[in-house]
């Protein structure tokens, strides 16, 4: 036999990290769902799922945990009674040692602390508890999809369909050589009818069947030849490849093999048809799509050579070629589109596990999963919403106690909201707690020595509350493990930011805190304003760019400022040298010299350049560590003519800018 | 070709009679004759046939279990119950068992023969 587990290794940790991650935020929403429900069935398929696949790839003691987590989830579910949370909490446990496990055998976890419960200690922990319980009646055993044999899902499924011939005399017998055969080349998902179900009926029998196998559909077919009184063997690939991984097994092909293909045909079937496609492999076609818009942008560039009658019709045709790359750019960006929930999901079992440490309870309400956000933005989303869920449980909601001495209900509530708005996605993330202290937040301001209290006195209300992103600032005097993890709100800004998101805060004291995530449906294409300094190229972003101007600074005072005032129609801003900032020679001729007006959160402020070179619009690729700390870099882009540009975050540039300014004040 | 050999086993003397016949009349080898699950299982081991055909109900040890130990000794083992009417489940049970195929008595020659020639691939 052809058997080479980790051959499929990959997708079965693809599969069961799935499979983990709804365990564990089904076995959260069980303790609410009317006891006996359908959930229990589901918890119960997905462990077994689990367990079948972990057996086909040798990784015992996974299967001796979820067996153990098997039995307890059948007891508990034919209990008809709503599980104790000591249960429940044994069962996450499971759950979360199935995953460390998973994660171990994919080499991922780099995590150096051990299990926090050694896999026998949780076997014997789970037993016992089952032990407590009273044994599955055989009338209530194992729902029945739990029976059927699972497959890895990236194996080809063959439909098989024999007749056996009337002559044949144990058609049950018979009926079982062949099951057995073909059980031999693979994992058998279906047998209709099912060889017992063919005893003492005489011949002439259909029998279909579903393989899952790598084997070719010719060496299936071959295993025939061996097995007399067998008809009409018909083998060939099944219509949908794959199924999705959390459904049960595609249904028996009722009907004979041929009806089966024939509805593969049909245009309904095939809309629905979805195959798994690696992220990865995905990155690589929008990086590939990212390289023919540079291509063609080269071509461009090098058509500008061109006599002018040549030129003008391979301009059109280079535009015509700009327009379906771009097109085909997009559909791959598209591609890449994952659902809010995917982020969420984990979440329900964060905030119960904080809350019950906490001794508070707390209802999390998650709207509008189905709204899809760049894949990008999703991975970077992840740890700051879990940190503002996690703060708003840890610090902003109260416990049941103080909730109900002010009239609210003992249960805390928090949302998490995702809704699209034209080409932006807003994130919210709201509680119904105390709110923010806006004078807490005041005095720390300035005991930091953050704002000088005249500035603090200016701040309205709102605005006090969006101190609270500022490094270091946190209402809390006392560090917390639960929600803190060395990241602050800060991070949260930062990464928000990072992603050309945007982030605000409202609060109302004693009603609760609303935290608005603007973030951008995609994030890699940019326009950009492409400036010279010291004979260096940069891009700044079009979207911050209000205006450009020329201004002669020579007569004020020569070439050597700092900081200077501007005026831009009809109203001073900062200006600042891009040269100074960077420490590049300012190469710029003396007398009137070109400046870049930005706008950052409502401040506009103006940036010397040598020279505006023109625009572009470019693909942006992320910094990677460690350049991605530098303040003032977004990211990278390949230029037309193949030259790689830095491409500035104006943001981060206004930053250094103002605190270079503060440091030279306090020399 | 090589001479195929065969073991039979069955506890009525007419069967492995018949047995034989039909074999050696198709260029069979008679290796060896058993009448009983415990002969069938050292005869097998001793003279290692191609083929054996096993009756499934045999004093001391039964077909099935006979078979059981046969496949266990040697997983290749062609094993070919020889099985009686209304004795389906018994089959199944040895086809759980190991055994390669069967054949219902009362059989005709040419119907064992077309069994076992399919079996061994010829």
């Amino acid at each position: 036999m052809v058997e080479a587990p980790h051959k499929y290794l990959q997708a079965f940790i693809t599969e069961a990290t799935e499979q983990l991650e709804q365990l564990a935020s089904e076995l959260v929403r069980i303790e609410q769902e009317p006891p006996g429900g359908p959930l229990w069935d589901s918890i119960f398929r997905r462990v077994h799922s689990v367990k079948g696949s972990g057996a086909t790839v040798g990784l015992v003691s996974l299967v001796d945990v979820a067996h153990a987590a098997e039995t307890l989830i059948g007891r508990l579910k034919a209990q008809q009674k709503r599980p104790e949370r000591a249960h429940v909490d044994l069962l996450l446990q499971a759950t979360d040692a199935l995953a460390q496990q998973v994660r171990r055998a994919s080499g991922a976890d780099r995590d150096p602390a051990p299990e926090t419960v050694a896999p026998r200690t949780l076997v014997e922990r789970l037993t016992a508890a089952s032990q407590t319980l009273p044994d599955v009646a055989p009338a209530s055993a194992p729902p029945k999809p739990v029976q059927k044999p699972t497959a890895d899902p990236s194996l080809p499924r063959i439909d098989v369909a024999f007749s056996l011939i009337k002559a044949c005399q144990a058609p049950g017998a018979r009926a079982l050589i062949v099951q057995r055969k073909l059980k031999g080349a693979g994992t058998l998902l279906e047998m209709d009818p099912p060889p017992s179900a063919l005893m003492q009926k005489k011949g002439g029998a259909r029998v279909t069947a579903l393989l899952a196998t790598a084997r070719p559909v010719e060496a299936v077919r071959a295993l025939f030849d061996g097995i007399p009184e067998v008809d009409e063997v018909e083998v060939r690939l099944a219509p949908v490849a794959t199924a999705p991984a959390a459904e049960p097994p595609p249904p028996p092909p009722s009907t004979p093999v041929l009806a089966v293909a024939d509805l593969a045909g049909s245009e309904e079937t095939r809309a629905e048809a979805t195959v798994r496609v690696r992220a990865q492999a995905l990155d690589q076609l929008l990086d590939q799509a990212a390289e023919v818009l540079h291509g063609i942008a080269r071509l461009r560039e090098a058509a500008r050579h061109l006599p002018e009658k040549a030129a003008a019709q391979f301009e059109a045709e280079i535009d015509r070629l700009r327009r379906t790359a771009r097109d085909l750019h997009g559909r791959v960006m598209n591609a890449r589109l994952t659902p809010f929930s995917s982020l969420t999901e984990r979440l329900p079992r964060a905030v119960r596990d904080l809350a019950h440490r906490l001794g508070k309870e707390v209802e999390l309400e998650v709207q509008g999963g189905e709204v899809e956000l760049d894949r990008t933005v999703i991975e970077a989303l992840a740890d700051p919403l879990t940190h503002l869920v996690r703060n708003a449980v840890d610090h902003g909601l109260e416990t049941g106690a103080q909730r109900v001495a002010v009239g609210k209900s003992a249960r805390g509530l928090l949302v998490l909201s995702a809704r699209r708005e034209r080409d932006k996605v807003l994130v919210e993330v709201s509680d119904d707690g105390a709110g923010f202290d806006a004078a807490r937040l005041r005095r720390r301001a300035i005991d930091m020595g953050m704002l000088s209290s005249e500035k603090v006195a200016e701040l309205t209300e709102q605005q006090s509350y969006e101190l609270a992103f500022l490094a270091g600032l946190s209402t809390r005097a006392e560090a917390t493990d639960l929600s803190g993890r060395g990241v602050g709100l800060d991070a949260v800004k930062s990464a928000v930011e990072g992603l050309g998101g945007k982030i605000s805060l409202r609060s109302a004291p004693g009603k609760g805190s609303r935290f608005t995530l603007e973030l951008p449906l995609s994030v890699s294409m940019a326009n950009l304003l492409l400036v010279q300094v010291g004979g260096e190229l940069y891009g700044l972003p079009m979207t911050r760019i209000v205006a450009t101007t020329e201004y002669d600074l020579s007569a004020r005072g020569g070439e050597g400022f700092e900081a200077r005032s501007l005026a831009v129609m009809g109203q001073l801003v900062r200006a600042y040298s891009l040269a100074k900032m960077f420490g590049l020679p300012s190469l710029a001729p003396p007398g009137p010299r070109p400046f870049a007006v930005l706008e950052v959160d409502g401040i506009t402020f103006a940036l010397a350049v040598d020279r505006l070179v023109g625009q572009e619009e470019a693909v942006l690729k992320p910094l990677f560590p460690p350049i991605d700390r530098v303040r003032g870099l977004a990211g990278t882009t390949v230029l037309g003519n193949g030259r790689p540009l830095l491409v500035l975050d104006p943001r981060g540039l206004h930053e250094l800018a103002e605190s270079t300014q503060r440091l030279r004040g306090a020399a | 070709m090589p001479q195929r050999r065969v073991l039979i086993v069955d506890d009525a003397l007419f069967m492995r009679n018949t047995l034989r016949d039909i074999f050696t009349g198709a260029g069979f080898a008679v290796a060896g004759e058993a009448d009983d699950g415990v002969q069938a299982v050292n005869l097998f081991r001793e003279l290692k046939p191609d083929l054996v055909t096993m009756d499934i109900v045999m004093p001391y040890k039964s077909g099935i279990d006979a078979t059981r130990e046969i496949v266990q000794h040697d997983p290749g083992a062609v094993v070919i119950m020889c099985s009686a009417l209304g004795q389906e489940s018994l089959v199944m049970e040895a086809i759980e068992a190991g055994a390669t195929d069967f054949i219902v008595k009362p059989f005709r020659g040419e119907d064992v023969l077309a069994v076992v020639k399919k079996v061994l691939g010829e």
